[in-house]
């Protein structure tokens, strides 16, 4: 009976030495014959009309067999007029910094096509594709094809997304100040002026204002024109400018496309759609720089997230950043 | 040898029945009823809608009274607080805190009850807020 123990013991201890010992020898890759190629998308965050969609496309083929002759990419829906694919090949050296070498001519863009000629003697080469986003695609969904074409008549091809196009808008660095363009409007994206403001007095939707005191802290606010006069000291609204925004506080939302900080967060179109405004108030005093705000508009057209990129208290003003997002 | 291995596998297995088997009781909401007779909040915070402080100062708790003063920032949103209690250990918090809490009716405060760890000893604290006097 010992002996049956003693045996099942050694047996459990043989298995597992047999399975944690096993060696696998490496051995050198073997080259493989023809062309092929990768892609990577380089580009984080949601997809927003005007900003790019950066693309690596890497392509090589033995440099016995050929060298590559043409690199094309197709887009589903035609990019901005600012589309373009490199025509250098980068490696990154030691120190990190990427180093360019010239493998053709710049691109040409026909329509949704992109291509680049090889002029140089290449047989492997990673060129970078930036498509900008064009307002036709806005809402939809766009694919890319990418193409390289070898000397000894081989292509290869590689299908990147779809990749949903955001529907949201984004407006980017709008100063705002107490003395001149303190009226905004959400669906304009601007800021006006107290005359401008009374041509626009429907489409007013938040007052910017800063004010100092010691016994409270008011400071930078975004208040809607319909707030409590004790949140909006001093302001004598332009004829018609009325309008009752939804105003959420929110504190270090970074967006990374509004704040370009190295923070990695997004708002997306879904974010706008969730977030709840039940109960929420029409003013927001005491602002911070790197804070936000999301906002309704009275008739519940648009959602917007404001951040604040700046404040200056010396000229009692503050630049923001908007995404807005049309809900009707 | 054989007996040895039966008489470990008895062992083995009757200290799991006695350690599953100790008696620890716990309340209707899964936590644990202890000996503790303490019952008092040692800290309050009031947080906005962003998740910053909405207080001037520190809140003043008073223990005996069973009441606690907090001056909030002129502006905040009473309507949209989240408050938060820090008791004393194995208490807890009646009605349980689950999201805002509407804070606007200042003539009639808020309460909450503070139950003690060995749940005998109850004690309702009134939230009292003031708002920083308009500049």
């Amino acid at each position: 009976m010992q002996l049956k123990y003693y045996s099942l013991t050694l047996l459990t201890l043989l298995v597992v030495f047999f399975t944690a010992c096993q060696d696998e020898e490496y051995s050198l890759p073997t080259l493989e014959p023809g062309l092929h190629n990768d892609v990577i998308k380089r580009t984080l965050g949601p997809n927003v009309v005007g900003l790019n969609l950066e693309f690596a496309y890497a392509m090589a083929l033995p440099q016995a067999e050929g060298k590559i002759i043409s690199a094309q990419v197709e887009a589903s829906i035609a990019g901005g007029p600012a589309t373009y694919m490199e025509y250098r090949s980068f490696r990154t050296n030691s120190s990190g910094v990427d180093v360019p070498a010239i493998i053709g001519s710049p691109s040409v863009t026909s329509g949704t096509k992109t291509e680049v000629v090889f002029s140089k003697d290449t047989c492997a080469a990673t060129l970078r594709y930036f498509y900008i986003i064009p307002e036709e695609a806005r809402g939809k969904t766009v694919s890319f094809t990418f193409s390289a074409k070898a000397s000894n008549g081989q292509t290869v091809t590689y299908s990147m997304g779809p990749y949903n196009i955001a529907k949201m808008d984004m407006k980017l660095d709008l100063v705002v100040s107490d003395n001149n363009n303190s009226y905004i409007s959400i669906a304009d994206m601007t800021a006006y002026n107290a005359t401008t403001a009374a041509a626009n007095a429907a489409k007013i939707d938040l007052v910017y204002l800063y004010r100092s005191y010691t016994t409270a802290a008011f400071n930078h606010a975004l208040v809607a024109p319909s707030a409590n006069p004790d949140y909006k000291p001093g302001i004598t609204l332009p004829a018609g400018v009325s309008n009752s925004a939804k105003i959420w506080k929110v504190w270090a939302l970074r967006d990374q496309h509004l704040a370009r900080l190295q923070y990695g967060i997004y708002i997306d179109d879904v974010d706008f759609q969730q977030i709840d405004f039940t109960g929420a108030p029409d003013y927001a005093i005491n602002l911070r720089a790197e804070a936000g705000t999301w906002v309704e508009t009275a008739d519940g057209t648009y959602r917007a997230y404001i951040y604040i990129n700046k404040i200056d208290n010396a000229k009692k003003e503050m630049t923001i950043s908007i995404k807005r997002f049309l809900m009707k | 040898m054989k007996k040895y291995f039966i008489t470990f596998i008895v062992i083995a297995l009757a200290s799991f029945v006695w350690v599953s088997c100790s008696d620890f009781p716990v309340d209707e909401d899964g936590l644990l009823i202890t000996t503790r007779g303490q019952c008092y909040v040692s800290n309050f915070e009031l947080l906005g809608a962003d998740f910053q402080t909405v207080r001037t100062k520190a809140a003043v708790i008073d223990t005996t009274a069973q009441t606690i003063n907090a001056e909030v920032f002129f502006g905040t949103d009473l309507k949209n607080l989240y408050p938060q209690f820090s008791l004393v250990t194995d208490a807890k918090l009646d009605p349980k805190i689950v999201g805002k809490v509407d804070f606007s009716d200042l003539t009639n405060p808020k309460k909450w009850t503070v139950i003690s760890g060995n749940r005998l000893v109850k004690k309702e604290y009134t939230v009292y807020i003031t708002v920083q006097p308009k500049p």
